[in-house]
């Protein structure tokens, strides 16, 4: 989580509008999800992955990392989509072609989706695509919400881990059942000090004139009709590629 | 004597245990001014400073705001911390917002200013603790000096009369103390009015003017940070150590009357003309400019 958020913090196309990423990324997907998998969603993958690795400069390493996990479970899930239960000789399972087709089908649809969300997540900074929610007309306090999560959620992830490596410094993950204490303690702990950091934190937002709503300046970035048409070009041609590729091998 | 910029007289305050935080407590806050509030860590000095701008409100005493007593009710609590500017020790309790710029632009706009002057505002802050090119950045990944100093424009942005910092340098390595000092100076001198609470008596003594002496809930004295400090008898009752400054230059002889050292390279010199050049070697001479912080603990 550390590492997308950095990466979504310093890639190249940092400073976009929001706008000429989240469209893109969308029509990408749409297209992996309407039109034949078998050639385009392959097809939106590479697209997708050359713009965040090419495009935007965020390491392959990085994108991978993001990719694997999500990738193992589809990995893992999909033969069994190939499988049909046959129940009229006891329980068996059974190689079923029509199954074959549907794990191949979904595991390439659901890799080019996992691109797209690559492509936003490690391209676009969550400050930024909270900015469009509120545009979208996702209530401001919804949105609000959001953001104080995701500042808070920092501080959390490192204290956390901080007093992990503490009670582990004096043996407290030694033994499953200290294993089990220490981590109950911990929770608690950590529980304790977010109800004192929100006291605190009120007071402080209070210092500053605060009246329920957390306003703050919006940052004014350029839409680039230029970039986005550019981009839209290249989810249409990939859309028009998919296409074609697929009817001239059937 | 003129009015002074915000006067406590007589604060009692009890937390909702019963227990028993500040007693019977005086303090003046002059304009134009930086006042220390020195006491031991855990003596209550937070609880004071959280009555500066109404966020506890005394369960006895009253606070004068220009000379008027203070009110409670929201209106005048907004005008009171528009007007008195608090930041607290720990950056992470004030700064909620993404990005850098965001957090500060919350003060002002909070104000009820146009996003224009916020703007302006947000950018003059930033530029008065030298922090411009943080301006873009994610909040939670900047180091914790760099917080502080987010924290403190983040406040600053309001324009306040009076600045309240509750232990500005605690955390703070000797170049982050130094810079810190070095941006609230230069805040100092464009007009602003300072109060920050400290433990540290080595900095209460080399950048305050007025020293107020904080013991076990109360102000002991108060008044300019040399007559405060030098005052063997009151500094004993808050279980405080003089600043060693103050005590290489008794303990060389010098005449108390004229004006003690006050910085570190003031005390070397001294040093160097009593023992002759060669005592002290040339490479610790060089101080860094950064005020003298070794930390003294309170023993009688």
């Amino acid at each position: 989580m550390m590492a997308i958020d950095r990466h979504a913090w310093t890639n190249r196309w940092r400073d976009w509008h929001p706008a000429e990423k989240l469209l893109p990324a969308f029509g990408l997907l749409w297209v992996a999800v309407v039109l034949p998998p078998l050639t385009t969603a392959p097809l939106v993958l590479i697209v997708a992955a050359s713009a965040v690795v090419w495009g935007a400069g965020v390491p392959l390493r990085a994108l991978l990392a993001f990719m694997a996990a999500p990738a193992a479970f589809l990995v893992v899930g999909a033969p069994f989509l190939a499988l049909s239960l046959d129940l009229s000789a006891g329980l068996t399972p059974r190689f079923s072609p029509q199954g074959a087709g549907v794990a191949l089908t979904s595991t390439l649809r659901a890799l080019a989706a996992l691109s797209c969300l690559a492509f936003v997540a490690l391209t676009t900074p969550v400050v930024d695509w909270a900015a469009l929610l509120r545009r979208a007309g996702v209530p401001s306090g919804v949105v609000e919400l959001i953001l104080l999560m995701y500042r808070l959620i920092f501080g959390f992830v490192e204290r956390a881990l901080a007093g992990r490596r503490a009670q582990a410094a004096r043996l407290g993950y030694s033994r499953f059942d200290r294993a089990l204490r220490s981590s109950g303690l911990l929770a608690g702990n950590l529980f304790q000090r977010g109800l004192t950091r929100a006291r605190w934190l009120e007071i402080g937002l209070a210092a500053r004139g605060y009246r329920g709503e957390l306003r703050v300046l919006r940052e004014e970035r350029p839409l680039s009709r230029a970039r986005l048409a550019v981009a839209m070009l290249g989810v249409g041609l990939t859309g028009l590629a998919g296409g074609l590729l697929a009817r001239a091998l059937s | 004597m003129s009015v002074p910029l915000l006067a406590a007289r007589g604060l009692d305050y009890r937390y909702s245990g019963g227990i028993s935080a500040l007693r019977d407590l005086n303090l003046t806050v002059e304009r134009g001014r930086k006042l220390a509030v020195l006491g031991a860590n855990g003596s209550g000095k937070t609880t004071l400073l959280l009555h500066l701008n109404g966020t506890f409100r005394p369960t006895r005493g009253e606070l004068r705001l220009d000379g008027d007593p203070v009110a409670y009710d929201r209106r005048s609590l907004d005008r009171w911390r528009g007007r008195v500017g608090l930041v607290l020790q720990e950056p992470d309790d004030q700064i909620f917002a993404a990005t850098v710029e965001q957090d500060v632009s919350f003060g002002p706009l909070n104000l009820g200013l146009a996003d224009s002057v916020v703007r302006e505002r947000v950018n003059g802050a930033l530029d008065a603790l030298q922090i411009a090119d943080l301006a873009a950045r994610a909040t939670h990944s900047l180091s914790f000096g760099q917080k502080k100093r987010v924290a403190i424009a983040g406040v600053l942005a309001m324009r306040p009369e009076l600045l309240v910092l509750d232990e500005p340098t605690a955390g703070l390595d000797g170049q982050g103390v130094a810079r810190l000092l070095d941006a609230l100076q230069r805040l100092h001198e464009s007009g602003a009015t300072l109060v920050f609470s400290t433990h540290d008596v080595e900095l209460a003594y080399a950048w305050a003017d007025d020293v107020a002496l904080f013991h076990e809930g109360t102000v002991l004295g108060q008044g300019e940070a040399l007559a405060v400090l030098r005052d063997h008898e009151l500094m004993r009752a808050a279980r405080l150590a003089p600043p060693l400054l103050l005590e290489v230059a008794g303990a060389l002889g010098v005449n108390w009357s004229a004006a003690p050292p006050r910085a570190r390279d003031d005390v070397l010199s001294l040093l160097r003309k009593r023992l002759g050049a060669q005592a002290i070697s040339s490479e610790r001479a060089a101080g860094q400019g950064a005020p003298a912080t070794a930390p003294i603990e309170g023993g009688a």
